[in-house]
């Protein structure tokens, strides 16, 4: 089980990396964060909203109101060109991050 | 089926920004409340487990309501930055580099002419040319989709700064120029104040304005938008 500390700092990643495939709105970006990391992660509104609202206002996100496949009108989350600016160096950081941890903790045999 | 949108009023109260942003954010949160009670309805869940499942999946109501409102007033700071500090900063800077500017030339070329007084020769010209920076100030405000009042405070910015530093001095001279008279000291501030703020800072609001009037004719010389 990850801790909720740990969640939040690869929340961003996880929302950028799920979004590169295409708009989403909440419930499916969280949805699909979760089957991808088969259930590790696994965001709660309070800390998927504000952070996809901030994305939003930083300019990496663009949300609108699209009509989803059931006729239902959903906030819809695309990347930017900004947002996809983030992706590979944010990517870079991470792996970077678990290179260093691998050498220091030996996370990989763990 | 319950009623997510009412659930979520009820317990995400105190949210930041204008009602309809508010009804946005209820409409989005409910909508995903209901997504997930229904998918794991589909799931086989009973309709309590489904609902209480979906409750959990909110998290801590509290925790929502700060993330939202911190993500509101990180937007908040970050749109005062771009309308008024960063169009601010360029008017500040513009206004001082033409002046240097002139100041030179001045002293180059009519140091030989004794008749001219240098301050007249770069001081009328510099008046001059505030209009235009106060016009790219102007235009950076509203580009960053800062209002009218916004553009002329950003523009503002240089005089209300040169004004401030008079009155500054003003209080300094109370302590510096004891023997100095008031009557001295006030018509030394309002000379300063008239010179360096207010003609100044009427120069660039005239940039400013014309800016405006040159945005507003080119909205409404493209006639209204089809969708």
């Amino acid at each position: 089980m990850i801790r909720t500390e740990l969640k939040r700092g690869t929340a961003e990643l996880a929302i950028l990396s799920v979004l590169e495939q295409g708009p989403l709105h909440g419930y499916e970006i969280g949805r699909r964060i979760e089957e991808h990391s088969a259930g590790a992660l696994c965001y709660t509104l309070a800390a998927l909203y504000p952070l996809l609202y901030r994305m939003e206002h930083r300019g990496w996100l663009h949300a609108s109101w699209m009509i989803g496949d059931n006729g239902k009108r959903r906030r819809c989350y695309r990347l930017t060109t900004r947002g996809k600016k983030m992706l590979k160096p944010m990517r870079a950081e991470w792996r970077d991050l678990f290179r260093a941890l691998r050498r220091v903790a030996r996370v990989s045999h763990a | 089926m319950p009623d997510w949108r009412a659930y979520v009023r009820e317990n995400l109260d105190r949210l930041p920004g204008s009602p309809a942003e508010q009804r946005q954010v209820v409409r989005e949160l409910a909508e995903h409340l209901e997504e997930y009670y229904l998918a794991t309805r589909a799931n086989g869940l009973s309709e309590k487990e489904a609902f209480a499942n979906a409750c959990a999946q909110a998290g801590n109501w509290e925790e929502l309501r700060r993330g939202i409102t911190l993500a509101q007033q990180e937007e908040i700071m970050q749109e005062r930055v771009r309308q008024i500090w960063l169009p601010g900063l360029v008017t500040l800077l513009a206004s001082y580099f033409v002046l240097a500017a002139l100041q030179r030339a001045a002293m180059r070329y009519f140091a030989a002419h004794p008749g001219i007084p240098h301050g007249v020769v770069y001081y009328v010209p510099w008046l001059l040319l505030l209009p235009l920076v106060g016009a790219i100030g102007g235009y950076l405000s509203r580009r960053a989709r800062g209002t009218g009042y916004q553009a002329y405070f950003a523009v503002l910015v240089p005089a209300l700064g040169i004004g401030t530093f008079f009155l500054f001095l003003f209080l300094l001279a109370f302590v510096i120029g004891p023997r100095i008279t008031l009557a001295t000291k006030v018509s030394a501030l309002a000379m300063g104040i008239i010179n360096w703020a207010i003609f100044p800072g009427a120069a660039l609001c005239a940039g400013a304005a014309l800016q405006s009037l040159r945005r507003k004719n080119a909205v409404s010389s493209r006639g209204p938008r089809t969708v």
